[in-house]
């Protein structure tokens, strides 16, 4: 067994016990901590199998930024985890027959012939001075460029919806706005009378 | 020649990794600096902690456990509502961090794409454009 494969055993074990910690975890930031560690060692794993771009890009993504709003998320919902157990029992059946559809997907999918161990023989070793970013960098762009622009337009529409969700100007909001106050002129502030003086 | 301590790790192990009958010398080797230094700062996490519940002497009472808030008792939990504007940050971050995750490749290959990979992330860039011109005139960039 050579050093990559005992990392690959390590880091695979860790994954699926921060998998399943995600899943059994009581308190939901736990369990986003563990999708963390999750992210983690699925990183190190894409990293095993030189996937240099992509290893990064999980963590840089993935950990960096959507981790960060799912704790917000989390924070956000107001989660009493007394009350979380109350109603396990009368919500169990609903949440196996959808764990057990999932399954069955999954299953159907990853057993299904393109996806056999026997239909996907073990890859060639990589020549020397194989880059994996230069190779998705000259399919993603070229061969890909339709489906990238697609991304671009569900960037787009994710962008636009959360805008559209959640941004509210509130009311009684006392910010002042720079460039009117630069741009006031002295009329709009001062009015001056002409009074004829009083005798007494 | 000036070699970092990286250098001379990778130059270490390899000679190692020779003798061990290791066959992956590759790219892969530029990584090993991280993963020893994953290695130390996981252990270095639980070493202290570790010594700390070995070490130290241990006897809990429910004063020396109880929550102090300036020597009262807690007036209310500690989990408070986020305001949802937090959310709204956090997803215009993603969404521009991944446009960025999207440069990097491009820039490696740029002159092997020619000039159809070149406007492919010209008008990738200006749709995102759009969307960054519709949040900043929303306001939704303003914090109020």
């Amino acid at each position: 067994m050579t050093f990559a494969n005992l990392l690959f055993y390590v880091f695979a074990a860790i994954l699926v016990f921060a998998a399943i910690r995600v899943i059994t975890a009581s308190n939901p930031v736990h369990a986003v901590l563990h999708l963390v560690l999750a992210f983690f060692t699925a990183g190190g794993l894409w990293m095993l199998l030189r996937a240099e771009f992509l290893a990064i890009a999980l963590v840089l993504v993935y950990v960096g930024a959507v981790m960060v709003l799912f704790l917000f998320v989390i924070m956000m919902l107001d989660i009493n985890i007394e009350r979380m157990r109350e109603r396990f029992w009368s919500n169990l059946p609903f949440g196996l027959v959808v764990g057990g559809l999932l399954i069955a997907e999954m299953s159907l999918v990853l057993t299904a012939r393109y996806f056999d161990l026997d239909a996907m023989p073990e890859a060639a070793e990589p020549p020397a001075g194989h880059s994996n970013t230069k190779e998705l960098g000259r399919l993603i762009y070229t061969q890909y460029a339709y489906p990238f622009e697609l991304a671009a337009v569900i960037l787009l529409v994710a962008i636009i919806a959360a805008i559209a969700l959640t941004h509210r100007v509130r009311p009684g909001n006392k910010r002042l706005d720079p460039a009117r106050q630069i741009a006031v002129k002295r009329k709009d502030r001062v009015r001056i009378l002409s009074m004829p003086a009083e005798k007494d | 020649m000036d070699f970092g301590i990286e250098h001379w790790l990778c130059v270490g192990l390899r000679h190692h990794g020779a003798l061990l009958g290791l066959n992956y010398i590759d790219m892969l080797d530029n990584y090993l600096p991280i993963l020893l230094f994953i290695i130390v700062g996981i252990a270095f996490g639980i070493a202290p902690m570790l010594l700390g519940r070995l070490l130290a002497p241990n006897n809990p009472d429910p004063e020396k456990l109880s929550a102090y808030e300036c020597g009262f008792e807690a007036f209310e939990s500690a989990r408070i509502k986020f305001d949802v504007r937090y959310y709204l940050v956090a997803i215009l971050f993603i969404l521009f961090d991944l446009e960025i995750a999207f440069l990097f490749p491009w820039a490696v290959v740029l002159r092997e794409i020619g000039w159809f990979g070149f406007w492919a992330m010209a008008l990738f860039l200006a749709i995102l454009v759009v969307g960054f011109v519709y949040e900043w005139a929303k306001g939704a960039l303003d914090w109020e």
